[in-house]
């Protein structure tokens, strides 16, 4: 095994760490609005949610960073150029992570000074981290950067898969610069805010899922390079070409220009044509493999992610976007609902594939296949679309009651969170979320003990 | 080249890329010009010394801001440095306290409280007028922000966030300045409920 | 829009997509199968989506440009999977040979 796949195993590991570090601080964050009392005074539901999510994009990210790390050395037919460097690298993020986090919990805020921005706390959605420690993230992802041109260049052998891969981390690294300024006038902070959120969730974030699951698809199906590459370029195209000026979906209310509402609308509404060809595209290959792969798990985490994207991204994405119904829509719990299922399936599901596919070769299984995951499979799936299902509920109460009948004031806001359609859909999103928590323990369980309980699943010998 | 030729896709997706790339930048000039205080949608800071009302535009079809006459913040108008100094300000204190992961900045941010695009012109201050015994809305205001929790008047409260006098201050005027920003009619309606009752 | 034309237009445009969705699987699925009657309950499936669709442009209060929008993209949720399906045959041609 190559040292960076070593390295990609400690990165998947951290990842499902981090995935159970936010499912516990979503729980805390679901539980906040059935007893607001909860732990008043001593930590609050915003402490709560910038661990939920912020724990959720870095679990991604690394997620990613270590499918990235795994297919590369046999891409390569090499050892990665600067192997060391982000051997340490690892050590210095995940640290970064543990003192961050420790640090919200504890300190929580500071003044309203430069210091708590550089130290504590940077109050901006998703991208909270302090800016020590987001320096350390441009560092780690510069270091990974260099990592897979550095040897590409060395080799001088850049498959397509790769040169998309090279190209699409400029823009990643770049607009994460824009996790640094505090601009204070709102209307520019979110006009750049979004193209931080909107263009790596909806733009290079796809994109870097699409090259993982072109090798997923080659190792799991042994679908040929030239059709991956080919279908690759097509998402791009289609996915960037939509996705790019669909940003315009977030500039609708916060004092950007009106001509947005027609081109945001206009173009998020294509958005989910490309999803609708990835579901025919996965239907196809597991039809034409008649089903056989000798790695279920990942296949149906895989099949999950085709679905879910299509579903959580073009379906749920679709109802709200359009100005005259996102109006309403805006910044309510119909959002927060949109944005699990679309993250979930877009990206969860995805690293999850992944994932069962490096087991099977750090295990030399012929066969991945049991009971136990099928468990987790069900149980994190059916939690999600629990979950998603009651904030659509809950959101459609907060968007009639609060924005259209009440129109949003704080009186509004009230009538519209004591509405009983909201409070028992806040009280089934919880209770969904426990059952997706429990699917998340089968799943570590079933994780470290795949292919080596069951004695049907033969072993072909020790790793070469 | 050919459909059967991945050049052929890699040279579609080249092209898509670049021209919605362009098109984006193109769009963001124009935008970053509306969107600067003084700006076609974005008021200047000193916008806090006026009265800001919200209003149905007929001819627009959607609700925007009115600006008209004198109404200084705290009683004393401010100069453009004065005024830009205490919005920077109000921004630190939103960051520092991570405001955004409780209430909803123009619709962004977390749901658990409410919107504050529009605070600044909630009937709700005339409640907290009476309970934090209070003559002027923005003293009110500053005495919410500074002790939220103890004139709390719902269920879900907000924490004491070691808000200062100058912070609270600071706040208002953010607030105020806000409400002046043309956003395209959202909210809808707001404070249609109260007006008709 | 009022209250409940909000309500009505968000979930007929949930059903929309939906509904192309659906008939995009059960096509695939039929093509895959070589199933007559499932290539038909494709074509019945779309149907629903048409309906939906009508069902937009003549009840929601979306303005007339969106409603535009919705009828072409029917047409291209209709044609998405057929093309799909014929680049597919195109690409994986060679790897199903040989
Ligand atoms: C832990 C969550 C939380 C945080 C953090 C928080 N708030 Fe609040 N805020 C609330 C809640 C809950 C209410 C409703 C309180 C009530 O009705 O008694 C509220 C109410 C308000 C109101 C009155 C709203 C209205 O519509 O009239 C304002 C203004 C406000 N907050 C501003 C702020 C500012 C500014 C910050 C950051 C410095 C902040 N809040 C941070 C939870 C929070
Ligand atoms: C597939 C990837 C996608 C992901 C991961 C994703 C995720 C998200 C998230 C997390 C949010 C909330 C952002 C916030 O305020 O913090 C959001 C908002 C939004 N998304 Fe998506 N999304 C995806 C695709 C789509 C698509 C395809 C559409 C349109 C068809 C869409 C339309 C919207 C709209 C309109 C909003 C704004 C909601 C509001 O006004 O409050 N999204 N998305
Ligand atoms: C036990 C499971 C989970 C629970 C109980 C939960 C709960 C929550 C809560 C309460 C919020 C705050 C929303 C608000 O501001 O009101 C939130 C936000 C969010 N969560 Fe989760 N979550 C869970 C799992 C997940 C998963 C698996 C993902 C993604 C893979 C995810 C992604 C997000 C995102 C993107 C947001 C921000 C959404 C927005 O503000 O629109 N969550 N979650
Ligand atoms: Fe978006």
């Amino acid at each position: 095994m190559y040292r960076s796949q070593k390295l990609a195993l400690k990165y998947l590991t951290a990842a499902i760490t981090l995935f159970g570090i936010m499912t516990v601080a979503g729980l805390m964050s679901a539980y906040y609005y059935i007893n607001p009392d909860f732990l008043f005074g001593i930590l609050h539901f915003n402490i709560a949610k910038i661990l939920h999510i912020d724990t959720m994009i870095i679990w991604l990210l690394m997620g990613f960073m270590g499918a990235i790390y795994w297919f590369l050395p046999e891409e390569f037919g090499r050892e990665l150029v600067g192997i060391k460097l982000a051997e340490i690298l690892f050590y210095v993020f995940f640290g970064a992570v543990v003192v961050v986090a420790v640090v919200f919990i504890v300190v929580q805020y500071g003044n309203s000074d430069e210091t708590a921005l550089w130290f504590i706390n940077q109050g901006r959605k998703y991208v909270e981290a302090p800016r020590w420690a987001a320096i350390g993230v441009v560092v780690v992802m510069a270091v990974f950067a260099y990592n897979v041109i550095g040897t590409a260049y060395v080799t001088g052998k850049v498959s397509g898969i790769t040169a998309v891969l090279m190209v699409d981390l400029v823009p990643l690294l770049v607009l994460y610069l824009d996790a640094f300024p505090a601009i204070s006038n709102m209307s520019a902070d979110l006009f750049w805010w979004w193209w931080l959120v909107h263009l790596w969730v909806e733009a290079t974030w796809e994109v870097l899922i699409g090259c993982i699951m072109a090798w997923s698809l080659m190792q799991l199906l042994g679908t040929s390079r030239r059709i991956v590459e080919t279908w690759l370029y097509i998402e791009v195209a289609l996915v960037l070409g939509t996705g790019i000026l669909g940003l315009g979906h977030h500039y609708f209310w916060i004092g950007a220009p009106s001509y947005w509402l027609t081109i945001g609308g206009l173009f998020s509404a294509f958005e989910p044509l490309p999803l609708l060809g990835m579901v025919v595209h996965a239907v196809y290959d597991a039809g034409t493999h008649h089903m056989k792969t000798t790695n279920r798990p990942a296949f149906y985490w895989l099949m999950a992610e085709a679905f879910g994207n299509f579903l959580g991204g073009g379906v749920w994405g679709f109802m709200m976007t359009l100005p005259q119904v996102n109006l309403y829509a805006h910044g309510t719990q119909w959002t927060v609902s949109h944005g699990h299922f679309a993250f979930w399936g877009a990206y969860a599901c995805g690293v999850l594939s992944v994932i069962y596919l490096v087991i099977q070769k750090l295990r030399s299984l012929t066969q991945v296949d049991g009971a136990l995951w099928k468990w987790s499979f069900a149980a994190l799936n059916l939690g999600l679309v629990g979950m998603v299902g009651a904030l659509l509920v809950s959101g459609f109460a907060q968007a009639f009651i609060e924005r259209a009948i009440g129109g949003s004031t704080h009186d509004a806001f009230i009538a519209g969170q004591s509405s009983p359609w909201f409070v028992e859909g806040m009280v089934t999103r919880f209770i969904f979320g426990l059952m997706f928590a429990a699917g998340y323990v089968a799943l570590v369980w079933d994780l470290l003990t795949i292919g080596k309980r069951a004695p049907v699943l033969a072993t072909a010998g020790a790793a070469e | 080249m050919h459909v059967d030729d991945p050049a052929f896709w890699r040279a579609g997706a080249i092209s898509t890329v670049s021209i919605m790339s362009v098109v984006l930048v193109m769009l963001t000039i124009d935008s970053l010009a509306a969107i600067s205080p003084g700006g076609s949608n974005v008021p200047l800071y000193t916008v806090i010394n006026q009265h800001i009302d919200y209003k149905f535009d007929d001819k627009r079809g959607n609700d925007m801001p009115v600006i008209r006459g004198a109404e200084p913040l705290f009683g004393k108008a401010v100069d453009a440095a004065a005024a830009e100094a205490l919005i920077d300000k109000g921004k630190m204190v939103i960051q520092s306290r991570s405001c955004i992961d409780c209430h909803t900045f123009f619709g962004n941010g977390a749901y658990y409280a409410p919107d504050l695009t529009k605070a600044w012109l909630d009937p709700a201050w005339e409640t907290w007028k009476i309970i934090t015994g209070t003559k002027t809305r923005e003293d009110a205001m500053v005495k919410f922000l500074m002790h939220p929790d103890k004139y709390r008047i719902w269920t879900r409260a907000m924490p004491n966030l070691d808000i200062t006098q100058q912070e609270a201050e600071a706040l208002v005027a953010y607030l105020k300045w806000m409400s002046a920003v043309d956003t395209n009619g959202f909210p809808a309606n707001f404070g249609r409920m109260q007006q008709k009752q | 829009m009022s209250e409940i034309g909000l309500l009505q237009s968000a979930l007929l445009l949930g059903v929309y997509v939906a509904l192309a969705g659906s008939y995009g699987l059960v096509y695939t699925i039929a093509r895959i199968q070589d199933a007559i009657s499932l290539y038909r309950l494709s074509l019945v499936l779309y149907g629903l989506h048409g309906l939906t669709a009508i069902a937009i442009v003549a009840w929601t209060p979306l303005h007339i440009g969106w409603k535009g929008l919705i009828v072409a993209s029917s047409a291209a949720f209709l044609a998405i999977p057929p093309i799909t399906w014929r680049l597919l045959q195109r690409t994986h041609e060679p790897e199903v040979r040989g």
